[in-house]
């Protein structure tokens, strides 16, 4: 009952998990070394068994312990063994340390130094900075593991008890001594070893066993070694048989695979076990999932037994005699505590197909599942984050493909389940954009901005908040000037303060949509435009600027329907269109209506630019350059004309000739914000992400509200691998990025 | 005129252009993949719109794919062209359970706003 022992009365985890009072802390410590910080992340309580996670700068550790009931140790330890073993090749050590002390059965003190020399392979305590102090603080906890029965025989509980009487420890001295002879025996391989081959069955066994793992250790093949029948009943031989294949990986694990092979089965031969490995490790514990699976069935329903029943089946394990094997276990440890330690997996299981995945990979899914769960119970932001991870796991595994792509699928799973590294790692990784921290920011601007785009989508204008131009005398005057300067941001205030005094000036709000528009702010503009259009509704201008933002919001059913209303109150064409007005007009009607209409008067620039516009909807983008280059033609210095010209040539990926065009209404009008964001746009367009990325610079510089050019500024920072700017921009930080990217 | 009325459309079709390009053609060879894409007008799952953003071949084509999408997305029009235009973060959708996706999740990870041509406003 070592592990018992370590936990009762430890029930509560130290935060620094070094100091005396936690044992496993204390081994942690010692098994990783002095030099490694062990730190205990989270302790989740379970129904009844505390959980541990333990993770130091060598790799995570799961230790996990139980209360045990009644006599059942062996279940921590297989656990424990389990999840050391397997969740880091790096803690292969640890694995030996268990198997070896366990079956060594070395009494007394002798036994705390064979198991540093074992840490020894990755971090020598010998060698370790620390006092003499925490060196025996340290003895003290191994030395309790390493007495003990033969884990393989069950042996009584009070074995385990009895194991725990501290041991005199050597004195530091003494202990390198006792230090070197162990390792003069490690050295040898294999056959010079304590324990004579003709004592009692267990010792011999042990003794086998211990010079398999020292010949691994010391890289020279193990040889046969012939053995006096050991009585080893069948479960006992399944026993070894999987723990041996389990330790051979783990030790051997730089070999090729053969070379595993053939090593477990020189052991196995030499023990009189038949080997029936098949192929790859299947997974060590059929007898267990065997045992497991029949309890589960008892304790829980589908779910579980399908994941177990998946893993006895797939593994393909035979169990030569299941039965006895469950019933041997049964009579020594009690039925329930193999359950109820491995209740706490249940969940886990919960994860599906397994595939040909090796133990190695379940216990790390289990692992980042479990943190997965700890993350769900801590934060609120992280809730959804490792909801959103189950989502993703549980969608993932049943769509998976057994096999190969597992460690993949585990990477990707505990990459993402990691807090911080989440964020980045899925963002950075995944979408191109860096979503980090913090996430309860992000969905609160997202959610304001919802609230933004939903208000002024259903045509409500959103006021800006703080006006200069409210007291001013004459703001309306103001405003034009302004917006005849190019200071569009500024003419949208003085607008705004116009439109406060007089709510029904058309002619306000239509600037002031039209500075929206130009400002890259369909929105606004549209919302500006309906109540220009509520005070005049005839307003041609009007119409045909509500059409050009409707058309630039995707929504051709509105677009089409102010257009037509166009040409219906146009004092000209109107008698073209038919009498009966229709809200939801025929495009190719239309189209047909407005080449009348232009036949009609051919000098009419204002119908070739709506004409382009209807083009445009119908991605008839040749038509529609054709008609905006004639309409230029009337009206050569009309700025925004050259931008619907580029417009209609960026969408019908002529990009090289759109910039032309926008170049033209820049010359024309320099402040032009949208012909700015639609430059980007084009280079973007084309994978000149660079470029793309000064040309969004410049137009958000102009208007630091132009929502749109700073989501493309921010894909194509991330494109062109400026991650590092890409804080900037999140933070809208307009002085650096213009500093970094200069026009 | 296009059938249909959602907005993706129309983005699908400029994406359909778009893939001929040469921009387009190192799509192709940048991520490879086959999304297909299930657009609902208003709330998901209703009156579905079906699809296929072939990356691998280079084409947008309407109509569930024949053969095995390496992702596919459920979502309404405006989510999907908030990610398009990166007005949407895929992950807080995602979480949100505002898109659905099946299939492979490194699929799903590369499905983001760059691999979509922004519309220029007229």
């Amino acid at each position: 009952m070592a592990m018992r022992h370590l936990i009762t009365g430890q029930n509560n985890c130290d935060p620094d998990g070094a100091s005396s009072s936690n044992p496993f802390g204390a081994l942690a410590n010692a098994v990783f070394g002095q030099s490694s910080k062990a730190q205990i992340l989270y302790t989740l309580t379970y129904s009844e068994s505390p959980f541990l996670i333990l993770e130091c700068d060598r790799g995570k550790v799961d230790v996990c312990r139980y209360e045990v009931r009644a006599a059942a140790s062996r279940v921590d330890e297989l656990d424990v063994l389990n999840k050391l073993s397997l969740t880091s090749t790096q803690l292969s050590y640890n694995y030996t340390l268990f198997i070896v002390q366990s079956i060594k059965e070395l009494p007394g003190p002798a036994v705390g130094v064979p198991s540093t020399s074992d840490f020894s392979t990755a971090a020598p305590l010998s060698t370790v900075p620390g006092s003499e102090n925490e060196f025996k603080q340290d003895q003290r906890p191994l030395a309790r593991l390493l007495q003990g029965t033969d884990f393989i025989r069950g042996g009584p509980a009070n074995d385990w008890v009895e194991s725990f009487r501290p041991p005199t420890l050597p004195d530091f001295g003494r202990a390198e001594s006792r230090f070197a002879e162990f390792e003069q025996i490690y050295n040898n391989a294999g056959t010079t070893f304590g324990p004579p081959l003709d004592g009692p069955p267990q010792r011999v066994l042990s003794g086998v066993l211990h010079s398999f793992l020292a010949s691994g250790r010391a890289g020279v093949p193990f040889q046969p070694v012939p053995v006096p029948a050991l009585g080893l009943s069948e479960s006992e031989k399944q026993c070894i048989r999987d723990r041996s294949c389990i330790m051979a990986r783990h030790i051997l694990a730089d070999q090729p695979e053969e070379y595993i092979q053939a090593q477990v089965n020189t052991l196995l031969h030499s023990l009189d076990i038949d080997n029936q490995m098949k192929g790859p490790m299947h997974g060590p514990y059929p007898e267990m999932e065997e045992y497991w699976k029949q309890s589960q069935s008892a304790l829980r329903p589908a779910p579980m037994h399908n994941a177990a029943h998946n893993w006895v089946t797939e593994f393909g394990r035979q169990s030569n005699s299941p039965d006895d094997w469950a019933h041997s276990f049964e009579q020594q440890f009690g039925p329930n505590g193999w359950a109820s330690g491995f209740e706490q997996h249940q969940s886990q299981m919960a994860m599906g197909q397994m595939g040909g995945a090796n133990m190695a990979n379940l216990a790390a899914m289990e692992q980042s599942r479990m943190l997965a769960q700890t993350l769900a119970s801590n934060n609120d932001p992280k809730f959804q984050l490792s909801q959103g991870a189950d989502k993703w796991a549980s969608e993932f595994s049943s769509e998976h493909n057994q096999g190969g792509q597992s460690e993949n699928w585990i990477d990707e799973f505990s990459k993402l389940n990691v807090t911080d590294e989440w964020a980045e790692e899925f963002s950075g990784g995944g979408f191109g954009e860096s979503y980090a921290d913090p996430w309860a920011d992000e969905f609160q601007e997202q959610l304001s901005a919802s609230r933004q785009s939903s208000g002024a989508s259903r045509g409500v204008y959103v006021f800006s908040e703080m006006n200069p131009y409210v007291g001013h005398p004459n703001p309306m005057q103001e405003g034009q000037e302004l917006f005849h300067k190019g200071l569009l941001s500024e003419a949208v205030l003085a607008l705004e303060a116009e439109v406060l005094k007089n709510p029904d000036n058309t002619e306000g709000w239509r600037l002031l949509g039209v500075t929206h528009a130009e400002n890259d702010d369909d929105q606004q503009a549209i919302a500006a435009m309906m109540r220009a259009q509520e005070a005049d509704p005839r307003n041609l201008e009007v119409l045909l600027a509500l059409g050009v933002s409707h058309t630039n919001e995707l929504e051709q059913g509105e677009a089409l329907r102010y257009l037509y209303r166009w040409l219906q109150n146009h004092p000209k064409y109107g008698a073209l269109a038919p009498p009966q007005s229709t809200d939801t007009p025929y495009g190719p009607d239309v189209v047909r209506l407005f080449n009348e209409a232009a036949q009609m008067s051919p000098d009419d620039a204002d119908v070739h630019i709506v004409l382009g516009v209807l083009y445009n909807l119908s991605r008839e983008y040749d038509k529609a350059i054709a008609a905006f280059k004639t309409a230029l033609q009337l009206k050569p210095q009309d700025y925004s004309l050259w931008n619907k010209l580029g417009a209609t040539q960026a969408n019908s990926v002529q990009s090289a000739d759109a910039v032309l065009a926008y170049q033209q209404a820049l010359d024309l009008k320099p402040n032009y914000v949208r012909a700015w964001a639609n430059m980007g746009i084009s280079y973007a367009n084309q994978g000149l992400y660079e470029d793309s990325i000064r040309y969004y610079v410049r137009a958000v510089a102009m208007n630091p509200k132009a929502d749109n050019a700073w989501q493309y500024l921010r894909i194509s920072l991330s494109n062109a691998s400026r991650a590092d700017m890409i804080a900037a921009c999140d933070s809208r930080n307009l002085d650096a990025l213009q500093k970094e990217f200069p026009l | 005129m296009d059938s249909s009325s959602l907005k993706s459309a129309q983005l699908l079709e400029q994406m359909r252009l778009h893939l001929a390009t040469d921009a387009g053609k190192e799509l192709t060879k940048k991520v490879g993949l086959v999304y297909q894409l299930n657009i609902a007008p208003k709330k998901l799952g209703i009156d579905e719109e079906i699809y296929v953003v072939d990356l691998k071949k280079g084409e947008v084509t309407k109509g569930p794919y024949q053969g095995k999408p390496d992702a596919t997305f459920s979502f309404t029009d405006n989510d999907f062209l908030g990610i398009a235009t990166g007005k949407t973060n895929p992950q807080m959708a995602f979480i949100r359970g505002a898109i659905k996706i099946k299939g492979s999740i490194s699929a799903a990870q590369k499905f983001t706003p760059d691999i979509f041509p922004k519309p220029a406003k007229l």
